[in-house]
């Protein structure tokens, strides 16, 4: 078993080696230089096998880094500034604070709370976690730092439902609300114009190709198909990842009972608490005063560390975080490389470039799909706004599309293709670090809530845009 | 030599001449004017300094892809590289190279008012590499959009990136 395992890890090994080689010494096509065309064989492989399962995504990703570094592909300083990037860091940050929450037990605290509430079912959970994130997502510009307040909460919820990664019995229950917090983030993103930095960045680009997008009419263009999905997906992913426990009319109960067990706050809950809020407080208005998430977030740890709440003792505990960091610090490295040598503006255009001839609904129908899928290639959400939105909105307007659904589609699925891969967003680095999720399981699961979502947006929501937003 | 005689070299040689200029202008076709058609999308890095009248001066470095829908010896895509100056009081002046799959390059001086959205920014090709060596030209493109993200990082796109070169080879 162990032999037959080992084998088929060479074997995957190998094929990935053979993708990185096959497309390295094939001549780059026209347009593309040869840095850009091999930076890609790289990342390809680096990522090819992660899914084919011969190495995780840490090992490819720093055996992806040395291969940049000493073929010459990037400079030292290009290949590792993704180590001094301030989302990477907040991400980081954010993991050392929710890890606090959990250690003075006000992430159970919490957990027993909403279990109390919604608790009769797993779905109930799930759904608890969307409406949390859907009403604080508005005050929020970095879904990064919206999902330090939400994990915190999805692992109370976990625990509280007897979920640990260790735990074989109820795995799938706490893979299972991890998953829907990454999905929650990425919809809420959706719903509302202020939840994600890149929405505000689209509007501005839509508005040279004519296309005006405020608060509301974005609210608007949004509620119909975004929340259809807030409500299909849970559903539908319960169905799908099936955990152990999905009927629990006794946990409310239970949960008080736990409750009224734990007693009043602790010192250090209190603490906590505070420092949460405050940061809470501080991260929605970062954007009216003009702070930074991230020192934000370096304030909150460092209130934590002054007060006793966690030591160095707790940090030196944190591998995961360091993993995290370093590989998701590589994966956005080299994506951003690829934007910067052109290849992503190549890849789009003549995707783009090729629907000459179709009529106006092919020509939407594939330039959405197109552009959802080029999210494979992108470990940022903005990034891919900016190097392709403008591509696809120009194409499509060019051939008959109308510009004011087109625009509001892809921007819309700038948000829900965040679960497409464990790096296809900041935001869920948080939730695919917690190990209740393989990568294997990431990848799968991302690809199907994308297809999920992107059926509801197309087929509910291009009808409701053509009505509302003309 | 008669009068008449010596007319009818000199109208001989005349005829030569013009014929010659004639022969030359249809033998040597990379001494036409070429036009080409294309977009670029760019990102990268800007600087910005005060000045005495409030309007930064500053300095950006772009990257990105050059896609060309028309354009005879040329490749269909680059990789273009900017770097510029622009003074705050409505001059930009940068340099910019082309780079193909071959790794042949263009080169070109630019020029604007200032980097922005809706600005139209003239070049003039200067020269190149490989296929591309002796290449002469202009070009002009407009900014669609420039947006300035946190810690100075730049993002546009170029629109309307119209222009003529001659000279250089012929691409296959």
């Amino acid at each position: 078993m162990i032999a037959a395992a080992a084998r088929s890890a060479w074997i995957a090994g190998g094929l990935s080696l053979a993708v990185a080689l096959l497309i390295w010494f094939t001549p780059p096509p026209e347009g593309l230089t040869v840095p850009a065309w091999r930076l890609f064989a790289v990342f390809a492989a680096a990522i090819f096998s992660v899914i084919v399962g011969a190495f995780p995504i840490f090992t490819a990703s720093v055996l992806a880094v040395a291969a940049t570094v000493m073929t010459g592909l990037l400079k030292p300083a290009q290949a590792y500034a993704g180590f001094a990037n301030a989302t990477i860091l907040l991400i980081v940050v954010a993991f050392l604070v929710a890890r606090a929450v959990v250690k003075c037990g006000l992430g159970q605290r919490l957990g027993h709370l909403v279990v109390s509430l919604f608790g009769r079912s797993t779905l109930g959970l799930s759904y608890s976690i969307f409406l949390v994130d859907g009403l604080i997502a508005p005050a929020f510009p970095s879904n990064t730092a919206r999902g330090g307040v939400i994990y915190p909460l999805v692992v109370g919820l976990a625990e509280a439902g007897g979920a640990t990664p260790d735990n074989p019995a109820r795995r799938r229950l706490g893979a299972y609300l991890m998953f829907s917090g990454m999905v929650s983030l990425s919809l809420s993103s959706a719903l509302w114009f202020t939840a994600m930095a890149a929405n505000p960045l689209g509007a501005e680009i839509a508005r040279s190709a004519g296309v005006t997008m405020t608060f509301g009419s974005w609210f608007v263009a949004a509620s119909v198909p975004t929340l259809l999905a807030m409500a299909l997906l849970p559903y539908l992913l319960l169905k799908i990842m099936a955990p152990e426990v999905t009927a629990t009319p006794d946990a409310p109960a239970a949960a008080r009972k736990a409750l009224t067990a734990l007693g009043p706050l602790s010192g250090g809950e209190r603490t906590v608490a505070a420092t949460f809020v405050v940061m809470v407080a501080l991260w929605a208005s970062a954007g009216t005063f003009g702070l930074d998430s991230t020192a934000i977030a370096f304030l909150g740890l460092g209130v934590l560390m002054a007060t006793g709440v966690l030591t160095m003792g707790d940090i030196a505990k944190e591998g995961d975080v360091l993993a995290t960091f370093i590989w998701f610090a590589v994966l956005y490295t080299i994506s951003g490389q690829l934007n910067e040598m052109g290849f992503m503006g190549y890849l789009g255009q003549r995707l783009a470039g090729a629907l000459g001839g179709l009529g106006p609904l092919p020509v939407f129908l594939a330039l959405v799909v197109a552009y959802v899928l080029l999210h494979y290639l992108f470990v940022s959400q903005t990034a891919h706004v900016l190097a392709l939105f403008a591509v696809f909105l120009d194409v499509g307007v060019k051939l008959g599309v109308p510009a004011v659904p087109l625009a509001f589609t892809l921007l819309f699925a700038s948000n829900f293709f965040a679960v497409i891969t464990p790096q296809g967003s900041s935001a869920n680095l948080l939730f695919t670090g917690s190990w209740y999720l393989s990568q294997g399981e990431l990848y799968k699961l991302g690809a199907i809530a994308t297809v999920l979502s992107l059926v509801v947006y197309l087929v509910l929501g291009t009808p409701w845009l053509m009505l509302v937003a003309r | 030599m008669t009068r008449t005689r010596l007319l009818g070299l000199v109208l001989l040689a005349l005829v030569a001449a013009m014929a010659a200029t004639r022969v030359s202008g249809q033998v040597a076709p990379s001494a036409d004017w070429r036009t080409f058609d294309g977009t670029w999308s760019a990102s990268g890095q800007r600087q910005a300094l005060p000045t005495v009248d409030g309007r930064p001066a500053g300095t950006f470095q772009l990257s990105g892809a050059i896609a060309l829908t028309s354009g005879v010896g040329l490749s269909r895509g680059f990789r273009g590289e900017a770097i510029g100056y622009d003074n705050g009081a409505g001059v930009m002046v940068g340099h910019c190279v082309w780079t193909d799959e071959r790794g042949d390059r263009v080169y070109s001086q630019l020029r604007s008012e200032t980097v922005a959205a809706g600005r139209l920014v003239t070049g003039t090709v200067t020269g190149g590499t490989g296929r591309y060596t002796g290449l002469t030209g202009e070009f002009t493109f407009e900014w669609q959009y420039v947006i300035e993200g946190e810690s100075g990082s730049i993002s546009g796109r170029a629109v309307g990136l119209r222009g003529r070169v001659r000279g250089g080879g012929r691409a296959q």
